[in-house]
């Protein structure tokens, strides 16, 4: 008696397990999300190059889909032992971004029995997975033909496909391990730091055509670019990650981009043409970023503390000293417009015999081209000049004697300036 | 069309003999300037009345490629050139009369025209290995910006190393289509076209003259984690040079002639990434004419999660000048600079950063009692025993942008405190475009500066500039740009600068 109790029970249970799981048959088959319960992809299942947390490839590389079907890859590769090229036969032959390389109806229409012939009016299948609202995402009864458009914007690159299974490399070189997952999103496309594992090489030693140089992969803006990387897209503008050249384009890279240009400017040169750089660095208009509001008056200030940074757009005897000469604070400004004001401190402190701040020799030492952006040699060499030329003040630093022997050999000339040939020969050798 | 595509080809062949995609591109850009230059004792006033005006031309795929699609790698041959035209009509003409001596002022000139580039670059030849460059052309690197006429040649190893060496006359002003600043030689030497002067007039200014350049680098290609590049350059200085400041032929030699150093450097550049770590750049020049290291810098970034990077930043400079300079012989200490900084991309559309920095300046501070009498040279080493002290001087800087597809904001703002002076302020930027053709732009600034050496400068600056702009194709736009600028010292100053820039693609 109590076993049939216990038989009965095990029936029910039986039962009652085999309805609940056809009142979530279509949950369970998943589809909707990369993982069940939406659960964070692993690391391990992105495609190479993705960063723990990753948060996705570029959105101006590949632009924001529209995903309104749902499907288990999953499912189809290991339950089913699907392959790749069912489904995506356009991935063995496309050579152009602009491809279409997601399955059509008619695919699915094999083992799902619908009938996507004719778009205008497409027949569900008999079964449940046969109907539109089994694939198609926030399809209801009624809507008739009627279902949400699926959107996947052409990448904004170069790539062919073809070439790259042609080399045996595999679906998942690229996009990490899809057949892990259900639902394959954006996320599964390339990561730039992924396509380097093979176009890690100079132009003239790829592997085949895995060559390093941005327009392998990048679309060049033609004529109307300038002929370099297109970088404007109307999803956004591309700049470089911050891995690459640790060229990040920041809010300060105005004030860092030399640390980049003066060690590869070739890597610059893939997306700005030399106009980009020489309307700042020979240019003739003042950039407000740079020198704001009437930087002019408060340049002496700004020259004093940093004058390498001038130098990187100004040369100071000619630039600098032009303009010096002709607003009359030059010392060898012209009669007409040369100021009788004391443009430096004191005499007491500029001359004087303590040198501390304000002092002339402090100054020069500190920033010597502080003074070549004013003075020409003339004014110097009256005091500092040898015997026969100036007041003979001395201005060689402590150690001048062991190299200026090789310095007149390759070019006397400013030795000549404040020294008598016949009263350096001696000692310069 | 197949003429125009002809006519593009023969800019740079003659030999076009076939019609194939060649695309060209006709550049210009116009600006005008009308503001004032006052001299810090009221006068004179310069009126700036300028007129810039740009021409450049270009013409890509001069050789005919396969058009399957991705053979994009072919060897690609490239025309490009611009030039200038920078004049200022506001200028008084006695400041180019060598005869007016009260206001000449050698060196400037208006009206010079300037050819900025103008050169032919072939890239990928013999299966990728041969490059060159033939033409006006920039080199730029750790030696920094540079420009010469002549021709350079690459060749790019499979061995992840390219080798490239140049040569030809380094671009100097006041020679023919080079203008009259200068900007690509060295510094130190007032240079620049003597014709008119009298020889004992600002005998300072040298005549400009051509100098034989050439230069080589070594550099590794091909991999994007790691990137080193070699560089080094040799520039000669020929012809006359005067000598006496004093010219009044008392003195030997009154001119030096000959060939001889202008500049010798040595530099390399490295930038290093560990992907999700960090990276970093360093780099140095070395001078061997002033036998110094000239410049050093390092910076490390250190990744703290997705959205920060944090920066240590190091620079080392020491000026050194054309070998014809007096200036490399004078004392002088280099400036040390130490830095720190944070990025944090706090969205994708908004990044703030934030920094600051502390220069360090060494020199002496004792009186060198060795130079007390002046009447004859002293001693060359007089200045040896003295003890170097330190000077510092700090600063930081706050930065921020907002950037959506048709918006800029930004805002940035710094301090620099020193022993010399200080300069504190800031400023808020923004652009809109309404309709992808109207441009709308404005700035406003707050900058308040004290100068130690002469506090009668010191001043508080408020400026704004309103700025609008019609955008009839994307590089092709109209504008005028009105700024205001007030501080105590000059009092209402009023710039207004108009442009117009042209492309015209095929």
């Amino acid at each position: 008696m109590r076993d049939r109790w216990a038989w009965l029970l095990l029936a029910c249970a039986l039962v009652f397990s085999v309805t609940i799981a056809s009142a979530t048959a279509p949950t369970t088959l998943g589809g909707l999300t990369p993982m069940p319960n939406d659960a964070r992809v692993p690391t391990r299942f992105m495609p190479p190059g993705s960063f723990d947390d990753d948060p996705g490839p570029s959105d101006v590389i590949f632009p924001a889909q529209e995903l309104t079907i749902r499907f288990n890859h999953k499912l189809h590769i290991g339950e089913q032992h699907r392959q790749c090229k069912n489904c995506h036969p356009g991935a063995y032959t496309s050579n152009s971004t602009a491809d279409e390389l997601t399955p059509k109806g008619l695919v699915c229409d094999n083992c799902h029995l619908s009938d996507h012939t004719n778009l205008a009016k497409v027949e569900p299948g008999g079964d449940e997975m046969g109907k539109c609202a089994f694939c198609h995402v926030g399809y209801k009864d009624g809507d008739g033909n009627k279902v949400a458009d699926f959107v996947i914007p052409r990448a904004n690159m170069v790539f062919s496909h073809q070439k790259h299974t042609a080399r045996n490399i595999n679906c998942g070189q690229c996009h990490g391990n899809v057949e892990e997952l259900e639902l394959a999103t954006r996320d599964q496309l390339p990561r730039m730091r992924g396509c380097f594992g093979c176009h890690q090489q100079p132009d003239a030693v790829a592997r085949g055509d895995a060559k390093g140089a941005c327009d392998t992969c990048h679309l060049r803006g033609g004529p109307r670019e300038g002929n370099v990387i297109r970088t404007m897209f109307a999803q956004g503008t591309l700049q470089p990650p911050r891995w690459l050249h640790n060229a990040e384009h920041g809010p300060d890279f105005i004030e860092r981009h030399r640390r980049v240009a003066g060690g590869d400017s070739e890597f610059c040169a893939n997306c700005h043409k030399e106009d980009f750089c020489t309307d700042c660095h020979d240019g003739r208009v003042r950039p407000r970023r740079i020198h704001p509001n009437d930087y002019l008056n408060m340049h002496p200030v700004d020259a004093r503390m940093a004058s390498e940074r001038c130098t990187s757009c100004h040369r100071e005897q000619s630039f600098c000293v032009d303009c010096h000469l002709r607003v009359g604070v030059g010392e060898s400004s012209p009669s007409g417009v040369k100021s009788t004001n004391r443009f430096h401190p004191p005499q007491s402190v500029w001359s004087g015999p303590i040198r501390m701040p304000g002092h002339h020799a402090f100054e020069a030492q500190r920033n010597m081209n502080a003074c070549v952006s004013c003075h020409i040699e003339r004014d110097c060499v009256a005091c500092h000049g040898g015997s026969g030329t100036g007041a003979g003040y001395n201005i060689h630093p402590a150690g001048f004697l062991s190299s200026c022997g090789m310095q007149m050999r390759r070019n006397p000339r400013p030795c000549f300036v404040c020294h008598q040939p016949s009263e350096i020969a001696p000692k310069c050798q | 069309m197949a003429v125009k595509r002809l006519a593009l080809g023969a800019c740079v062949f003659a030999c076009a003999g076939r019609a194939w995609a060649v695309d060209g591109e006709i550049t210009s850009d116009t600006t005008t300037q009308f503001y004032d230059v006052r001299s810090p004792n009221g006068t004179p006033i310069l009126m700036r009345t300028r007129l810039t005006t740009t021409l450049g031309i270009a013409a890509y795929d001069l050789i005919d490629r396969t058009a399957e699609p991705g053979q994009e790698l072919q060897p690609d041959l490239t025309f490009r050139a611009r030039m200038r035209y920078d004049a200022d009509y506001g200028a008084d003409p006695n400041e180019e009369t060598p005869t007016s001596t009260d206001r000449f002022v050698p060196g400037f000139s208006r009206g010079a025209v300037d050819l900025m580039y103008a050169y032919v670059e072939g890239r990928r030849f013999v299966k990728g290995v041969i490059g060159f460059k033939i033409g006006r052309q920039y080199v730029t690197d750790a030696l920094g910006w540079w420009s010469f006429d002549g021709g350079l040649l690459r060749i790019t190893t499979p061995a992840f190393f390219a080798l490239e060496g140049y040569g030809g006359l380094e671009v100097r002003g006041g020679m023919p289509l080079s203008g009259s600043l200068g900007r690509w030689e060295a510094d130190g030497v007032w240079r620049g076209d003597r014709s008119g002067m009298d020889p004992t007039q600002y005998p300072s200014f040298q005549q400009a003259d051509v100098a034989p350049a050439m230069g080589f680098a070594l550099e590794t290609t091909g991999v994007t984690w790691l990137h080193g590049r070699l560089t080094y350059r040799r520039v000669y200085n020929t012809g006359d040079s005067i000598v006496s400041q004093f010219a009044n032929g008392d003195l030997s030699p009154v001119t030096y002639s000959g060939t001889r150093i202008s500049q010798e450097k040595l530099g390399y550049a490295a930038s290093v990434n560990f992907g999700k770590v960090g990276g970093a750049n360093m780099g140095f020049v070395y001078d061997f004419y002033s036998n110094t290291t000239a410049n050093v810098w390092a910076t490390a970034d250190v990744y703290v999660g997705k959205k920060v990077i944090a920066s240590l930043d190091y620079d080392y400079f020491r000026p050194t000048y054309d070998a014809d300079s007096i200036w490399n012989f004078f004392a002088m200490y280099p400036m040390n600079d130490v830095g720190a900084r944070i990025l944090w991309d706090v969205t994708p559309k908004l990044s703030v950063t934030a920094g600051g920095h502390v220069r360090a300046f060494e020199e002496q501070t004792q009186t060198d009692i060795a130079l007390g009498t002046p009447s004859t040279i002293r001693s060359v080493d007089a200045i040896q025993g003295v003890i170097p002290q330190y000077t510092f001087n700090g600063g930081g800087t706050l930065s921020a942008r907002y950037r959506r597809r048709d918006t800029l904001l930004a805002m940035n703002a710094s301090a620099n405190v020193g022993t010399e002076g200080d300069r504190v302020g800031g400023d808020v930027t923004g652009e809109r475009t309404i309709e992808t053709h109207y441009v709308v732009s404005g700035r406003v600034g707050l900058w308040h500066w004290e100068d130690n050496l002469r506090p009668d400068r010191s001043a508080l600056s408020f400026g704004a500039v309103l700025g609008g702009a019609y955008r009839f194709f994307p590089r092709s736009q109209v504008g005028v740009e009105w700024e205001n600028d007030i501080n105590q010292l000059v009092g209402w100053r009023i710039r207004v600068l108009a442009y117009l820039r042209l492309a015209v693609t095929k």
